[in-house]
């Protein structure tokens, strides 16, 4: 299908600082500036003014789904609020076609007064259901929302949780073309989040056009087929998945390395041959090198680790799995090279290291030290062989050079 | 101008299901929980009738006449009229700002909100009118064949109202002063609106400004109409101490017609150029 969903072409976004004259005594001063300074074009900031969004343009096609990502205050909430026709843009056009729907701040439109039988049929119609639509759905929804006997109470005595279930339950009914959810798969309890996620993928399924804004970077790798990155109200990146998603952790930037213990060595460098953010295919093998000095004779155990949005991937404190440590003196130098060939699903991974005792004990650790975006392979899922080949040297040789170590799954 | 006009008609008769629902959640929640119940509805207008039977006594006294029965339903049939005009403004001017989480996360057409609190407000009124026609007969009024002006001077009021309420629900919107402006204007109009008097007692100048108010055609229209059976199509007067004083004049039908027309359509194009600004502003 080549149709298009949604179109954004060149939009920004002008919004002010500070406060507005809001009251009619405020009104005549601004108009009088107004009219002796002539009005501003439209194109132009004023001295309080700021782009929220920076000539964005993107296309969605019918049944795609996108993910929106970028920090907090790069402008995703101002892009979905032009999607949703909230707010207009200052110059640029959209359109979007079919019948949006969002699932942002889901229960904006119930009256705490009214019961939850009442606020279905409300926040219904708010929404934009016709009612015969709501009394067809109605049974759905309750059952959908877990509320049962409680919906003939007033909202105002449910739990918070109650409240956001029957709230996304209503909206999950609204059956659009093109739904806009804005991070509310948080909501309710494990069973309820699992619910909604079978939901998300039924209604992908069923080539719903989808919108995905969100911080949980495996569940917009998991929903969505495209991306862009927002970054000060531009878009920094858009297009294949991964490397979006990889962008934006870049963007994040290196961490800082935490010195655990008091240290008699230290990392010089740790590095990759491929520069700090690489992005590879499936298999692909990547050499990382870590330097480490000392300032006393000491034995140490380098080690080298992958994550995944938390999650360990590889893990390995190489020394003690040889047995014996890398021995250093005063003032010796040695380079250890760690070589992993990426044989993991797409997606963005990070690499840290950690230097340690012998007995355990860490005296330097970091996390994110480079990043390593996996890119997109049909033929590569689930669980991958990983052969991590591990190539030592140090200068003042006291341990045996290149070792190989085997290590993996399948 | 037209476009605007035409968006808006259409947009709101593709939303009149939530207008309907709305409208029900403001009758809801004005007689969840109330005390009062129902007698609400007619607690301002039996209010503002008593009120002005105690002035029209004084006025009574002073110039030595006594009350008539006729002059309850002279005061409670604009007194009804008034009320409406009344509570659908005080509940417009702040549906906006009051609904500011609607506005900011959910789109609609924003109209359905002041007109929501005429429509709840239009129940109330009607609440009011069924019993005053009740009474009325008991006060003297006998059927006419002038009653056939009630139906437009009702209309003429519920359109008048509407274009207030989209204009000042729009403004208090951006200025949050007008809220209170508004409070103060409703609560000493009552004496700028021939509502206890009539304005032939202001003598024939006064009678004549009076009638610029666009309410005063409206109100005295369905007071002559109904109590007095006066066919509005013909003017009406009264001599006092040999000077004639003008009672009813046809062109204020006509001059509150076109003010309510003016008021609807114009609110309406403003209301609709602004609302894109809603969200950033409430």
């Amino acid at each position: 299908m080549t149709d298009v969903a949604i179109q954004m072409d060149a939009v920004w976004k002008k919004f002010q600082r500070g406060e507005r004259h809001d009251s009619l005594r405020d009104l005549v001063p601004a108009v009088a500036r107004r009219i002796l300074h002539g009005a501003r074009p439209a194109g132009e900031l004023g001295r309080d003014d700021f782009w929220a969004l920076r000539d964005v343009s993107f296309e969605v096609q019918r049944g795609d789904a996108l993910g929106i990502i970028g920090h907090n205050g790069a402008g995703k909430s101002t892009l979905l609020k032009i999607l949703t026709k909230l707010l207009r843009p200052t110059l640029g056009t959209y359109m979007t076609q079919g019948r949006v729907g969002a699932l942002i701040e889901v229960t904006a439109g119930f009256h705490p007064d009214l019961t939850g039988r009442e606020n279905i049929f409300l926040n219904g119609s708010i929404i934009g259901m016709k009612r015969a639509d709501i009394e067809r759905r109605f049974d759905a929804i309750v059952d959908f929302s877990g509320i049962g006997d409680f919906i003939d109470t007033p909202v105002k005595r449910y739990s918070s949780g109650m409240n956001a279930r029957l709230g996304f339950s209503i909206a999950a009914h609204l059956e659009p073309e093109i739904l806009i959810i804005d991070e509310v798969l948080s909501v309710g309890d494990y069973t309820f989040q699992g619910k909604c996620i079978r939901w998300m993928q039924d209604l992908l399924k069923s080539g719903t056009t989808v919108i995905f804004v969100s911080h949980n970077m495996d569940a917009v790798l998991s929903l969505c087929n495209s991306a862009i990155l927002l970054d000060h109200g531009q878009v920094a990146s858009k297009g294949e998945l991964t490397k979006v998603v990889g962008d934006y952790y870049k963007s994040g930037g290196r961490w800082k390395p935490e010195l655990l213990a008091q240290s008699n060595a230290r990392t010089v460098e740790f590095s990759c041959a491929h520069g700090t953010d690489v992005l590879v295919d499936p298999g692909e093998r990547v050499t990382f090198t870590h330097t480490i000095s000392a300032s006393t004779d000491c034995e140490l155990t380098p080690g080298f680790f992958v994550t995944r949005g938390d999650k360990p991937v590889v893990d390995t404190t190489y020394a003690r799995m040889r047995g014996h440590p890398l021995r250093l003196r005063e003032g010796e130098t040695a380079t250890v090279s760690w070589s992993l060939a990426f044989n993991l699903p797409a997606g963005v991974y990070e690499i840290g290291y950690h230097v340690g005792d012998f007995g355990g004990g860490y005296h330097e650790h970091q996390s994110r030290a480079c990043i390593v975006t996996v890119g997109d392979d049909p033929r590569v899922r689930g669980d991958a062989y990983v052969a991590l080949e591990l190539v030592e040297s140090a200068t003042g040789v006291r341990t045996p050079g290149p070792a190989r170590l085997g290590a993996g799954a399948s | 101008m037209i476009a605007d006009l035409k968006s808006a008609t259409i947009e709101v008769w593709e939303h009149r299901e939530l207008l309907e629902q709305l409208t029900r959640r403001d009758i809801k929640l004005r007689y969840k929980q109330a005390a009062m119940g129902f007698a609400w509805a007619i607690f301002m207008p039996c209010l503002i009738v008593l009120s002005g039977l105690i002035i029209r006594f004084a006025m009574a006294q002073i110039s030595g006449q006594t009350l008539k029965r006729v002059d309850i339903a002279n005061i409670a049939i604009k007194g009804v009229g008034w009320a409406f005009f009344v509570g659908a403004l005080g509940f417009a001017t702040a549906s906006l700002v009051g609904n500011s989480n609607l506005v900011t996360k959910i789109y609609f057409p924003r109209e359905v909100l002041p007109l929501s609190s005429v429509g709840a407000q239009a129940f109330d009124t009607s609440i009011g009118l069924l019993t005053l026609i009740v009474i009325l007969p008991f006060l003297g009024v006998r059927l006419h064949t002038s009653f056939v002006w009630i139906p437009l001077l009702l209309l003429l009021l519920v359109l008048f109202t509407t274009g207030v309420s989209l204009f000042l629900s729009c403004a208090n919107l951006f200025f949050r002063d007008v809220k209170y402006i508004v409070q103060v204007v409703l609560m000493f109009g009552i004496f700028f609106t021939p509502i206890f008097f009539e304005p032939s007692m202001l003598g024939a100048r006064g009678a004549h400004l009076a009638m610029l108010n666009p309410l005063t055609g409206i109100l005295e229209g369905l007071r002559l109409s109904v109590v007095q059976g006066h066919n509005l199509i013909y003017p009406l007067s009264v001599v006092v101490k040999g000077v004639e004083r003008p009672v009813w004049e046809p062109w204020e039908l006509v001059y509150s017609g076109v003010f309510a027309i003016v008021a609807v359509f114009g609110a309406a194009v403003m209301f609709r150029r602004l609302q894109h600004l809603f969200a950033e502003y409430v």
